[in-house]
């Protein structure tokens, strides 16, 4: 199974307080068809995710804000990994042969709802669990792998630096600053031990990708596209606090969605393999223990890989040359979708920020909820 | 004959110093402390505490309930408790209110159930939070608490004499929606609501009786304050008991039992006195001793400040809530919430919680047995998070909520609220050995949601 990258339609990420979700949505898919030099009626289904409904809890979300009607649309939501799944939907309609063109596209407006943080939901929670926080979620690994490794605060403030640092030479980044390790640790705290450093940014965004088969690829594009050679993604528990062998050191889902992207692309060692990597830092220790989950190194081991350098875009395997969503910020649905627009620019040479050296092949990662539902795809040169 | 076979004593963790509350209002000083209920507990959450210290709790079959400080209106506090009790759904249950007579009207109750041979085995919850007006004298009076009581068959303390007297006038009362006792005279109450209408009562008893007063080792009468107490006692040439104002403050329908409690150690005969709407009058015979936890109640303490009691107290600051929980959800899983129980699968051994159909381990379909977890277990993971308040309330930047992944004894994990903390002061660490404790987690969708929640051991 391999399905073409055509083309891809990023907007700056941020605070757009004065555009809204179609604005936005409408910006990302006439830039992802203008690179794929094709018109929006070539298109012959779309995937539309958002975490958050506007437009209808439907396929209304891209139909109405394009005016694209009278043709197949799905919404698609799961979680903060809804982007990477919204793709997955949409990779497997062109590998069935049912359409030559698609699209998958990813948009969010957070602070419309007035967030400190990612706003709550009604429902997900059974009314008598304690509430956590987004960041609180993840402080329960932080403070588990502090206990169990030693790894300190240091070692996540490195990872929010590194990120910041490749994200303020990203053109659409919402956060361009550097930062130093002293400023992430004097940071007011969110969630013990994460402070306001350790987490990625709440902001405003869209993406798209257009999809085809490669065939009709060579045929508008030439050989100048990437391909995603292999997707994968799994499930797990909405409640990890309650299942007794969780340990809060790995994300079971993680796992299981690389295994099988790994499989499927024929990929047994992924750190000589391929080139670099996008993961999905929503907190620093989340990409910490995403090094690990993600096989490019052993349990306990991720803090290493931060300390000694390895991640960096000068590193051995650079891990989010993007900035991640740490600084290029993280507009939930819009999240996925642009981490495959990354590994397609960076595979064909056209990092629009930092440009990994001879990136031919990258996996994105995508993780939601409370570590349940994560997905994983491998993308390469044509 | 009917008799309390055991006693058990809850007194919330905090206590406010007299001054502190004199200093911060103008008001003179009353001297000593004032315990304090955490803004997550109400009366049926420590009548609750009380009754889970009763160890033949399983052989109960009434609860009756003693308070005048329920947050309902409609809503018996005795079949909540009850339920959080793990008690068999054909246990009889009652509230009786409205006075603090009440606590030892629901001792009479339980005694002429318990004579009647209909009923073996009476569990009695005294229990109050009485609501007060900041700045009132009454906000130093008053303290938080409740008394648990077994009245059995033959319980070690004989309950035997009993007498009554009724006096509507005058006294303490509240209206519905008063933030505070309300009085015409506190000199007149005293003198005549209290002393007279205890002097009634006791007299009465012990005419009626033909006891020698020499016979008596123990006065114990609860009081609306201490100058009314200790004025009675004067005038009677009597020793009283410890009324414990300087440690707890006067508990309302609890109160004779809180003093009560104090005296089961040893054997001997007690006068019980209480007072509310004239006054109750009993002679127990402590004929074995009764060991209770009334010290370790007192001695374990934390202390707040007025800000700090002005906001545990509901006065002061914000609770916003977006959402709104089903309390249809919370009827259905009664058995996991309320009873705590989780489920153990058949076919891996695991316990879990939830009960849920299929195991969270195995995914084994329908096959387990519902089991109830334990009371302590081990931090195995938590955070203090500023994003959220205690109780799932919206932040207020002011008080981080604590939660923990909690590992029980047994078997068993679950996510849960770690309460007794105040802005989170305390250090909390992997590892740490937590308690169970039944707690009021938030109020919304014009719902009450009790659950469980963990603290540091007391």
């Amino acid at each position: 199974m391999e399905v073409a990258i055509i083309g891809t339609g990023v907007t700056k990420f941020g605070h757009h307080w004065e555009k809204d979700q179609e604005d936005l949505l409408v910006e990302a898919v006439y830039s992802a068809i203008n690179s794929a030099e094709i018109e929006l009626k070539d298109v012959e289904a779309v995937w539309c995710g958002t975490f958050y409904p506007f437009s209808g809890v439907s396929g209304n979300n891209f139909s109405d804000p394009l005016k694209f009607f009278g043709k197949p649309i799905s919404r698609v939501e799961n979680y903060c990994a809804t982007g990477m799944d919204n793709i997955r939907n949409a990779i497997y309609a062109v590998a069935s042969g049912a359409f030559d063109i698609v699209i998958s596209a990813g948009v969010e407006k957070l602070m419309d709802n007035g967030s400190r943080g990612i706003p709550f939901i009604e429902g997900i929670f059974p009314p008598y669990m304690p509430a956590v926080s987004a960041p609180g979620m993840f402080a329960l690994s932080a403070n588990r792998a502090f206990k169990e490794w030693g790894w300190t605060k240091e070692d996540l403030a490195l990872v929010a630096v590194k990120n910041h640092y490749n994200g303020a030479r990203h053109p659409k980044a919402h956060f361009r600053r550097e930062i130093t390790v002293e400023d992430v640790l004097n940071a007011p705290m969110i969630a013990y031990p994460l402070g306001l450093y350790d987490c990625s940014a709440v902001s405003d965004g869209a993406s798209a990708v257009v999809l085809a088969n490669p065939k009709t690829a060579r045929e508008i594009v030439g050989d100048e596209y990437a391909v995603i050679k292999s997707i994968g993604m799994a499930v797990e528990t909405i409640h990890p606090w309650s299942r007794p062998s969780e340990t809060f050191l790995s994300f079971p889902a993680t796992v299981k969605a690389a295994k099988m992207a790994y499989k499927q692309a024929s990929i047994e060692n992924p750190r000589k393999e391929l080139d670099f990597g996008i993961v999905h830092d929503c907190f620093t220790i989340t990409e910490l223990i995403n090094y690990q989950d993600m096989g490019l190194c052993k349990r306990g081991e991720g803090a290493n890989l931060i300390r000694d350098g390895v991640t960096t875009i000068d590193g051995d395997f650079p891990i989010n040359p993007d900035g991640g969503l740490k600084s290029f910020g993280h507009p939930i649905a819009a999240s996925g979708v642009r981490m495959v627009c990354e590994l397609a620019k960076q595979v064909l040479g056209k990092a629009e920020g930092l440009q990994v050296e001879s990136a031919e092949a990258g996996f994105a990662h995508n993780l939601g909820g409370p570590y349940s539902v994560s997905a994983v795809c491998i993308v390469s040169r044509a | 004959m009917a008799g309390i076979s055991e006693c058990s004593v809850y007194i919330p963790l905090w206590r406010i110093k007299r001054d502190e509350i004199a200093k911060s209002v103008g008001l003179q000083s009353l001297g000593g402390e004032r315990s304090v209920a955490f803004w997550d507990e109400d009366v049926i959450t420590m009548g609750v505490e009380a009754s889970r210290g009763i160890r033949r709790i399983e052989e109960v079959s009434a609860l009756v309930f003693a308070t005048t400080s329920s947050p309902f209106r409609v809503k018996q506090c005795a079949s909540l408790t009850a339920t959080a009790l793990d008690l068999p759904s054909d246990v009889f249950t009652v509230d009786v209110t409205d006075s603090f007579r009440a606590g030892t009207s629901a001792l009479s109750i339980a005694c002429n159930m318990v004579d009647s041979g209909k009923f073996d085995s009476v569990l009695v919850v005294t229990s109050e939070k009485i609501p007060v007006k900041p700045a009132t004298i009454y906000e130093q009076i008053l303290g938080d608490g409740a008394v648990a009581l077994l009245v059995e068959r033959d319980g070690k303390a004989e309950v035997g004499l009993f007498k009554t007297h009724t006096k509507t006038q005058p006294g303490a009362w509240m209206r519905v929606g008063d933030e505070s006792l309300n009085d015409f005279d506190m000199r007149v109450s005293a003198r005549y609501g209290f002393a007279q209408s205890i002097q009634s009562s006791i007299m009465g008893l012990i005419s009626e009786s033909g006891i020698n007063p020499a016979e008596i080792s123990d006065v114990v009468i609860s009081a609306p304050d201490p100058r009314s107490y200790y004025g009675v006692l004067k005038s009677a040439g009597i020793k009283g008991g410890e009324l414990f104002f300087d440690s707890v403050g006067i508990v309302g329908t609890a109160h004779p039992f809180l003093m009560l409690a104090d005296r089961l150690g040893s054997e001997g005969k007690i006068l019980l006195g209480s007072y509310g709407d004239g006054s109750d009058a009993f002679l127990i015979d402590v004929k074995d001793k009764i060991k209770t936890n009334l010290k370790k109640m007192i001695e374990s303490k934390k202390e707040i400040d007025y800000g700090e009691f002005l906001h545990v107290r509901g006065k002061v600051g914000e609770k916003s809530y977006p959402d709104k929980p089903s309390p249809v959800k919370y009827w259905r899983d009664e058995k996991s919430i309320l009873r705590f129980y989780g489920m153990k699968c058949r076919k891996c051994g695991v316990v879990s919680y939830p009960i849920s159909r299929c195991c969270v381990e195995c995914g084994a379909k329908d096959d387990y047995e519902e089991v109830k977890l334990s009371e302590r277990g081990e931090i195995y993971t938590y955070t203090i998070d500023n994003l959220i308040s205690p109780g799932n309330y919206d932040a207020d930047g002011i008080h981080p909520h604590v939660v923990a992944v909690v590992d029980f004894e047994g078997g068993g994990r679950a996510f849960m609220e770690v309460t007794d903390l105040y802005r989170a002061k305390e250090k909390i660490e992997i590892g740490m050995g937590v308690e169970r404790t039944f707690r009021l987690l938030n109020e919304k969708n014009g719902f009450r949601y009790y659950y469980w929640k963990v603290r540091l051991p007391r």
